[in-house]
């Protein structure tokens, strides 16, 4: 990480972030499990910031099984002495570090080539780890609040003419397929968040999260979004598989982090909240404004099977712009152009 | 017209048919031939893929990088491609110095059962900008689900298209129409079909598998390749204009690629002997034919017998040191009747 990385990041965070609106947690204790992955990684970016400009005198422990290595990946933060590093996995949590106020339970790779090759892994890290992390918040003496991060998956696909799906849709992934494992334990894992919340009054609240687009998300990620920028950093063409009328919506990380810190702030026990932009884009849309980000516009193909079916995965996230005061603050385009800034500052396409 | 995709495998699955020992000349004279007939994808390296050349399975004559190295050299519109088998190929010995080399196009091979090994060389090869595609090998041996889920791995790890390998030239036309339609209908990816001669179907499996929804087919000039060969290019592609498919290939210049593969490459024009229809019919892999024959006369044993045991043991590729024991075991048993 150069200066000039960190600082872009900070820059990005003090736009996303109304500190006023995060009182709640202020001088709290923090437990991020998956602390060190993508939403990790922001929301320390996001707490970082918060300390050292505003003095919300906050404090993290970051629960991830390679921490260690949050190290090498992001010194500026490993270093911090607001930040503890708890190298664990999360099936093994037995109890909650000293002074925890509060959790973000975030653990559960959502790379779908992890859940193609080890989908029992998978599934045992999302529910085992879920139950051990609410075992030991309930536990806890000082636990005052918990958020668990799920996904926007678990509404199962979303039907073509509804433009954003809301926490009311009511729908599910088939159960019988193999790729199916992450988005139904996430399921799982809600409803048994749900059921200690019911049976021990545990204030817990839930997210969930859509797509991203931004700094600190691999280009070797499995996403249509990072295939585009990948592509098109080294040279393009850039390759659209599957259907390109496809429909996804990206929002950046700086407010993904915030939201999900006003969430744990302010959100209500056993309510759900969508996390993402509802600006909605097709692939082929996506690809050009991407390709259109250059002073030489790599070509866009398409290259999609004998039997193109769009999809469409777009929140409706009223429930958090109406109840928590959330907007989002960078558009789509915005953040293509700071994406690739970043990518290309941090010489992660591999020419 | 509908649009296909050809590959020409006749520089890699060719080399099966002359124990991995084509030259610098034979390399040379082909690519360039197939460069003028605009062949869109052309496929070298040792007939199990790159860094496959060994005692087991058959060491080649030219190293990898010589042979990358010389057809480079020759293609300007073809794309070079490899076959790479994770295990034989390892990323940092084989798939990095094969980029470099300038390959444009990595197809990442696996038995049909087993596309989990394939998900890091994929993943490689799209971090690197390539153009990737699964294959999965000996699909005869799977159920058309079991090859759909395998496909979805693949499709998962970010292959731009899936193929089926019919290793073994097992299949019939209502396998590929079974198989092919089911993955074209629920991939979100194109579908290929890579045809075996062995029970003299290649061609007509290869055009089911087009009119059942494959946008990928593999051909090999004179049919070039392990066993009885592969679907014969230059047939395929007369077959394929027949039937209102474009492939972008210029039929004299493939006709004219077949002449040189016959006068330069090809010791014996490939075609289904009793044994290969045996390993068809058996399941067996088609480049088994050579040592299943060389070793069946050593032992003084019937090969069609060989390759009925192998298939019913389920041999893949990779298994060769089994033949041996299959006609040690047949010879013992002939030798107490």
């Amino acid at each position: 990480m150069t200066d000039k990385l960190t600082a872009s990041v900070r820059a990005d965070c003090a736009a996303a972030a109304d500190p006023g609106a995060l009182q709640a947690l202020a001088g709290r204790h923090i437990l991020i499990t998956g602390g060190t992955g993508f939403v990790g990684t922001w929301l320390t970016e996001m707490v970082a910031h918060l300390n050292d400009e505003h003095s919300l005198g906050m404090r993290l422990s970051l629960l991830g099984p390679h921490a260690a290595d949050f190290h090498s990946r992001a010194p500026h933060l490993a270093g911090r002495k607001d930040i503890d590093l708890i190298e664990r996995d999360v099936r093994d949590l037995d109890s909650l570090p000293t002074g925890v106020t509060h959790v973000i339970h975030a653990a559960g790779t959502p790379d779908n080539r992890m859940h193609a090759s080890d989908p029992l892994r998978t599934m045992s890290v999302i529910s085992a780890g879920t139950s051990a992390v609410l075992r030991a918040s309930v536990d806890s003496p000082d636990l005052q609040k918990f958020l668990f991060v799920s996904s926007g998956l678990v509404y199962g696909p979303q039907p073509l003419d509804l433009p954003g799906i809301s926490e009311k849709y009511v729908g599910g992934p088939e159960c019988d397929s193999i790729a199916s494992v992450y988005p139904e334990a996430k399921r799982y894992a809600e409803v048994e968040c749900a059921a200690w919340r019911g049976q021990t009054k545990l204030p817990l609240v839930t997210a969930r999260p859509f797509a991203f687009i931004g700094p600190y998300q691999g280009l070797d990620k499995p996403w249509a979004v990072n295939n585009f920028l990948r592509d098109a950093l080294l040279g393009g063409p850039i390759r659209i598989m599957g259907c390109a009328d496809t429909v996804r919506s990206y929002m950046y990380p700086s407010d993904m982090a915030f939201w999900l810190l006003r969430i744990l702030a302010d959100g209500v026990p056993g309510v759900a909240y969508n996390v993402g932009s509802p600006e909605a884009v097709t692939l082929k849309d996506l690809a050009d404004r991407i390709a259109g980000a250059f002073d030489e516009p790599p070509a866009v193909a398409c290259r999609g099977g004998a039997n193109p079916r769009p999809s469409r995965f777009v929140p409706d996230v009223d429930r958090c712009r109406d109840t928590l005061g959330l907007r989002v603050t960078v558009p789509l385009g915005d953040a293509i152009v700071r994406t690739l800034e970043w990518h290309r500052a941090a010489g992660t396409a591999r020419a | 017209m509908k649009e296909l995709l050809v590959t020409d495998i006749t520089l890699r699955d060719g080399n099966h048919a002359v124990a991995h020992q084509l030259t610098e000349h034979q390399l040379s004279v082909y690519a360039e031939a197939a460069e003028a007939a605009g062949m869109p994808i052309v496929e070298v390296g040792h007939g199990n893929g790159i860094g496959a050349s060994s005692m087991q399975v058959g060491e080649s004559l030219l190293s990898d990088a010589d042979m990358l190295r010389v057809v480079r050299g020759k293609l300007k519109k073809s794309r070079m491609s490899i076959h790479v088998i994770p295990g034989f190929a390892t990323i940092n010995k084989d798939l990095r110095p094969a980029i470099e080399a300038g390959v444009d196009v990595i197809r990442v091979a696996s038995h049909c059962t087993e596309a989990d090994i394939t998900e890091r060389h994929i993943t490689f090869a799209r971090e690197q900008g390539k153009e990737v595609y699964g294959v999965l090998m000996m699909s005869h041996m799977a159920s058309k689900e079991v090859l759909l889920e395998e496909a979805r791995k693949m499709e998962q790890y970010g292959a731009e298209g899936v193929v089926l390998m019919d290793s073994a030239g097992a299949y019939l036309p209502k396998d590929v129409r079974d198989k092919i339609s089911l993955l074209a209908e629920e991939l979100n990816i194109p579908v290929g079909f890579h045809a075996h001669n062995n029970m003299g179907m290649a061609v007509a499996n290869s055009l089911t598998a087009a009119e059942s929804g494959a946008y990928i087919v593999d051909g090999a000039s004179r049919g070039f390749g392990a066993g009885a060969g592969n679907a014969q290019l230059e047939a395929l592609i007369a077959v394929l204009e027949r039937y209102g498919y474009s492939t972008g290939i210029d039929l004299y210049g493939a006709l004219d690629a077949g002449d040189v593969a016959q006068r330069e490459l090809v010791e014996v024009v490939p075609s289904a002997t009793s044994t290969s229809i045996v390993s068809g019919m058996a399941g067996v892999f088609s480049a088994f034919s050579k040592p299943v024959e060389r070793i069946s006369k050593e032992y003084g044993v019937d090969p069609r017998d060989v390759f009925f045991e192998l298939g019913r043991r389920g041999i893949v590729a990779g298994q060769e040191d089994i033949i041996l024991e299959v006609a040690q075991q047949l010879s013992e048993e002939a030798a107490k009747k």
